[in-house]
């Protein structure tokens, strides 16, 4: 079977049943239904079956579109290309949209225009999966551009409310900014090199960086940066993901964002091959560090379910930014292996919020609560979705946290800077508040007390539990057999995204790489996929224990104090010590008053970030033009 | 030719200017649009080569750099690309704008802003 055809089959399939579904079922829910779940499902056959040749086998799967083959080594047509690294993205993309498609079916009943949603949808299917199946360059942009857009069409679908719309402009303005650095910079490199085919332009700019193409380099870089919403860019991610359809809030954080991040990987690994500059890894790392922890104690801030997933979509991405600017092994199938966990458990919680909008209409913490007797199987699945992103063993989030923190301290002690061992302080700091966040979200949905307007909540409809059910599922896998996923996906994965001459030889004949004396990025650390050690685990957990202690101890003393001086307390019995002797039978602790103390502590810093989240587009395009002109001195100052 | 990258920064900077400091939002729309002029102009100027034919076939195309009598056809497909792809952007931009203007009753970016903190 010629299965080198099977990339663009499935892409041109998805954008093929974009328009099926707009002519055919507008009208009729059935058809409609049939043509969506048939053309997902076909494709993410056909890609999936590309694993046993790409992993089973190692090829590299190349193909050129209209059979133009590379002339003399120079490439004409559009190419594409699977190696280890794409096909690890591709499995995240498949997997997404084929269980957010499952999920829609019910989901979106209510909506009116339907044809019109699955349209989109699988337009931004398409574009995703065409984006990271492409070995061109300027291919890669149009992907980008068709994800924009029908990313923010999506978002504004439900446009009977104004904030969606507004989310959707956001989105939009930053978006386009972003697409236009992309292609400024995609320019600048034809200007020099005259070829749009990226393994072609491997085997040129390597070790060739002309001022223009650090130019380049640095607008990209702006451009994928925009696409994976890390730190100076995520406004509009926050509001967009709040906004659109659980559905596509969970395709957000699933693929679209790990699309800017295959893009970053390939951009530094492979198409500048910069990543071997120290100077560089130190630039990414502190983009992923602040971007954990901006997104992180943004969250803590947050009233709405789904906007504070939304940060931690933004804050996890900080680790998988970090993982893969340490240009080792085990940074590279770290950061993969969160990826993956990410586009899982986020995944997971999206749908549990929801299940949670479906059956009460609303995703305000304050307004919710109790829904744990309600609905327990999504609370079940819920937790499990917590406690995975929180990096809880057994779960999936635990093992790639780990071998997270392994990465960036063994970087640490391999290079003796003492930064990286700031930043693995910083992950697992991020990640005990991501643990504190949880903790409100399932004290403020699922537990406590059931306002009474709830009291008629029903569990949700099984179409919409079995895809929670699936990712629980393979939350769980994730964590107890890492070593298997390791040794199958993430190491071979890894690998290719180092070696870039077998990338260049399979795309422009063999020996290219040689010729044009392109070598592979060289790994730091050798070992690609060590494992969490018992005995630190063990010292990990005394610390904790020891910690825990101290606080409590130290807090035994003012705890009352605290309590006498909050003006609130003799109004309303949920600031009287706990639950005793309270007043109103109606005491819920709703989620803005959990930490509410360690909010007060942090009042400046959160005012700062208050004022920076303004919700005033002038103010995002700034700083993102203010960011993007700081990116563009800092990579000057690098190189030249 | 060194007009035509000139010509372009500025609008380039122009465009990002009017997105950053206008608050009407198709003011903002329209620093879009220019932003995309600049980038259009561009990619055609990299392609240009002074007193070139029309690239009719391709013999010497890969003569990069030297005496190539052709301008080379592939920036102009880009742009063909771009300024479709600029239009849709721009003709979804301004139906948002307008839906924005049926639910806010205004179209002022500073008030605009329900999604914050």
């Amino acid at each position: 079977m010629n299965y080198t055809h099977f990339p663009v089959l499935s892409v041109m399939g998805l954008f093929l049943g974009g328009f099926l579904v707009e002519i055919f079922g507008s009208k009729n829910k059935t058809v409609r239904n049939i043509i969506v779940m048939l053309f997902t499902t076909v494709s993410a056959c056909l890609m999936l079956y590309l694993t046993i040749p790409v992993f089973g086998r190692g090829e590299v799967i190349s193909y050129w579109m209209g059979n133009w083959e590379p002339v003399g080594g120079h490439a004409i047509g559009i190419g594409y290309e699977i190696d280890g690294l794409n096909m690890f993205f591709v499995i995240l993309v498949v997997l997404t949209y084929w269980l957010s498609a499952v999920y829609s079916i019910k989901y979106m009943e209510k909506d009116r225009h339907l044809g019109h949603y699955y349209t989109l949808f699988l337009m931004l299917a398409g574009s995703v999966l065409g984006l990271v199946c492409t070995g061109d360059i300027f291919n890669l942009y149009v992907m980008v551009e068709i994800m924009t857009f029908a990313a923010v069409a999506l978002t504004a679908f439900r446009n009977k409310k104004g904030s969606n719309l507004e989310a959707a402009f956001k989105y939009l303005v930053i978006g386009s900014v972003g697409s236009g650095f992309t292609l400024t910079g995609i320019t600048l490199l034809y200007m020099q090199f005259h070829t749009l085919n990226m393994a072609q332009l491997a085997s040129l700019v390597s070790g060739n960086m002309t001022p223009v193409s650090v130019l380049a380099l640095s607008f990209m870089f702006i451009g994928f940066g925009v696409k994976s919403f890390i730190v100076p860019f995520h406004t509009p991610a926050a509001d967009a993901y709040m906004s659109a359809p659980t559905s596509i809030s969970m395709v957000f954080s699933g693929m679209v964002n790990k699309a800017g991040v295959y893009g970053m990987i390939r951009l530094l690994y492979m198409v500048f091959r910069v990543i071997d500059k120290s100077a560089i890894q130190i630039v990414v790392v502190v983009f992923g560090a602040v971007t954990m922890f901006i997104g992180v104690t943004m969250a803590l801030a947050q009233h709405d379910f789904k906007r504070l997933l939304a940060f931690h979509s933004i804050s996890q991405i900080g680790y998988v930014i970090t993982a893969i600017g340490l240009c080792s092994l085990m940074g590279m199938t770290s950061g993969l292996f969160h990826a993956m966990n990410h586009t899982l458990f986020k995944g997971l919680l999206f749908l549990c919020a929801g299940a949670v909008l479906y059956a009460t209409g609303t995703t305000d913490l304050d307004k919710l609560g109790g829904l744990s007797k309600k609905m327990p199987k999504t609370t079940i699945c819920f937790l499990i979705g917590a406690f995975s992103i929180s990096g809880l063993p057994p779960f999936n989030g635990f093992a790639s946290k780990w071998m997270i923190y392994q990465a960036v301290y063994e970087k640490a002690v391999v290079t003796g800077n003492f930064f990286y061992t700031f930043v693995t302080v910083t992950a697992v700091v991020v990640s005990v508040m991501t643990l504190a966040s949880f903790i409100k979200v399932t004290q403020a949905v699922f537990f406590g007390q059931a306002p009474k307007n709830l009291a008629n909540t029903k569990e949700v409809p099984f179409s919409m539990r079995l895809p929670m059910w699936i990712m629980s599922a393979l939350c769980l896998f994730g964590g107890v057999f890492y070593r298997l996923i390791g040794r199958y996906l993430l190491i071979p994965a890894g690998q290719a995204a180092f070696n870039i001459t077998n990338y260049i030889d399979a795309m422009l004949g063999e020996s290219t790489a040689v010729s044009a004396s392109v070598t592979n990025v060289s790994m730091d650390l050798a070992d690609g996929f060590s494992y969490w050690n018992p005995i630190v685990w063990l010292v990990i957990f005394i610390t904790v224990l020891i910690a825990v202690c101290l606080v409590l101890i130290m807090g035994s003393g003012s705890r009352g104090k605290v309590l006498e001086s909050g003006k609130d307390a003799a109004e309303d019995g949920k600031y009287s010590t706990f639950f005793s002797g309270e007043k109103s039978e109606y005491s819920h602790v709703a989620g803005s008053d959990l930490f509410w103390g360690f909010k007060h502590n942090w009042r400046k810093y959160f005012g700062i970030m208050q004022s920076v989240h303004s919700g005033n587009i002038n103010d995002y395009s700034l700083m993102t033009v203010i960011c993007s002109a700081l990116i563009v001195i800092v990579f000057t100052v690098i190189f030249i | 030719m060194i007009f035509n990258y000139i010509t372009s920064v500025i609008l380039i900077v122009l465009g990002l200017y009017t997105v950053c400091a206008k608050r009407n939002l198709i003011k903002i729309v329209l620093g879009l649009g220019i932003t995309d002029y600049g980038i259009n102009l561009l990619i055609v100027s990299i392609g240009y080569n002074n007193g070139g034919t029309a690239p009719i076939y391709a013999a010497d195309l890969f003569n990069i750099g030297g005496t190539a009598a052709f301008v080379d056809p592939i920036p102009q497909a880009l742009t063909l690309t771009s300024i479709v792809i600029g239009a849709c952007v721009d003709a979804m931009a301004l139906s948002l704008v307008i839906m924005i203007n049926k639910r806010y009753k205004s179209i002022d970016a500073n008030e605009i802003r329900r999604l914050k903190g």
